[in-house]
């Protein structure tokens, strides 16, 4: 509504000036428009168009894409789009739970999913997971030797999305525990929803993860 | 003349728009000059924060509400029940979290049979009170009627705090320069939900009241 009267009263000076004769006294022909004031308005005038100009540049760092957000806690997996959810999935991240390193005493895993802003690294279908050590420590067992020993098959799911540092999005067999906070760091889906984020992610695709 | 005319026809469209996009705080009151320099120094930290791969919090005082962000963008958002604070001139900083909140790990035993479980929300604290550089104290407290008994705990303990400084003060023979401190009430959910939110060195900038 200000912004209009100001537009308002501004046209209104501009075509009584070009009407008005130029020897008139200007002050005379709008004298029922009360004056602007010359100390506040050009601050406030400066102000608000730093705040602006501030506001949009930060509004330009915002993904303009797609991108994926994580919600750790409540453990939802979501696709967002220019703002919009298009897609809402259950997941299971992070139990943080910890397991020591045998031989050193101060060395550990702790399985965290990790937090802050990540991007889709790589895009894999039918992935096969090479098991790490602590995947045989928890269980009490030996670590393999023989690398082919630590592989294991059709537990990932049919696609994965990896983010670094070994962590991916990927399926599970699990199913009856999505929702809750049981995996070594990885995100897990059921299958529907794992081919949705497959589809709608592609490399460069950010993660944001809180 | 005539030239002052035209320009006087665009001033209308030269000055700033307040669409959605580029109105980063919604309840920001446009013609109040002191309301737009907090919020323009809140934005040019934001800034900073925004350039870098990194989840940070914004704890707007005006709004009620703690913001999980990332990239300018809001992950998450926590509403505030009440705050309070002191030595608000010193909160226009960001500032960086020294430790998360504590919290119990299951330590996995892969000798016992017996399956730990895992960390969850609930485990979460729902009162704390964490540490920041350069320095800043952050003290969460459930609202009164959630959680009655570490409420008033909380408000003893602030109590004792106060008194622990004005004794020094007294003794010292001069006022000394409090660190800047806020206090917050939050739903216990909400406490649980910021606890488990917080990392390491994870950024803060707070947005005061203009008349702070």
């Amino acid at each position: 509504m200000a912004r209009m009267l100001l537009a308002f009263s501004a046209a209104a000076i501009g075509v009584l000036a070009l009407t008005v004769p130029q020897s008139s006294n200007l002050q005379t022909s709008v004298a029922s428009v009360p004056p602007l004031s010359t100390v506040d308005r050009p601050q406030l005038y400066r102000l608000q168009t730093r705040y602006k100009n501030l506001a949009k540049q930060l509004s330009q760092l915002s993904p303009h894409q797609t991108y994926i957000l994580v919600d750790t806690a409540r453990n939802h997996l979501y696709v967002k789009r220019q703002g919009v959810v298009v897609l809402d999935a259950i997941a299971s991240t992070g139990s943080g739970t910890i397991l020591t390193k045998p031989g050193d005493g101060n060395g550990q895993w702790v399985f965290d999913t990790p937090r802050g802003e990540f991007v889709v690294q790589s895009k894999l279908t039918k992935p096969v997971w090479v098991k790490p050590d602590w995947a045989f420590l928890e269980e009490g067992l030996m670590v393999p030797r023989n690398p082919e020993d630590r592989v294991e098959q059709g537990v990932l799911g049919e696609y994965a999305l990896g983010f670094g540092k070994g962590y991916f999005i990927h399926g599970t067999l699990y199913t009856r525990l999505l929702g809750k906070n049981v995996t070594h760091g990885c995100i897990r889906l059921n299958d529907d929803d794992l081919k949705s984020v497959y589809q709608l992610a592609r490399v460069g695709t950010p993660i944001m993860i809180f | 003349m005539h030239l002052c005319a035209l320009l006087t026809l665009l001033l209308p469209f030269a000055a700033p728009t307040w669409g959605a996009d580029y109105n980063a705080f919604p309840d920001l009151g446009i013609s109040d000059p002191a309301s737009l320099q907090e919020a323009s120094r809140v934005l040019e930290e934001e800034l900073r924060l925004a350039a870098r791969p990194q989840t940070y919090l914004l704890v707007d005082l005006v709004a009620h509400r703690i913001a999980i962000k990332a990239r300018g963008v809001v992950l998450h958002q926590i509403p505030i029940v009440g705050w309070s604070g002191s030595a608000s001139d010193q909160m226009a900083n960001t500032f960086r979290l020294i430790a998360r909140p504590p919290v119990v790990r299951p330590i996995i035993d892969p000798s016992s049979a017996v399956e730990r479980e895992p960390i969850a929300l609930a485990d979460m604290p729902t009162q704390y009170r964490v540490t920041f550089t350069p320095p800043f104290n952050l003290e969460i407290v459930p609202a009164a009627g959630e959680d009655p008994i570490r409420w008033a705990w909380a408000n003893v303990s602030d109590w004792w705090r106060q008194l622990g400084r004005w004794s020094s003060s007294l003794m010292a023979g001069h006022t000394s320069q409090n660190e800047p401190s806020l206090r917050i009430t939050l739903s216990v959910e909400q406490a649980r939900s910021l606890a488990w939110s917080m990392v390491d060195g994870m950024a803060l900038v707070i947005r005061r009241p203009a008349d702070q």
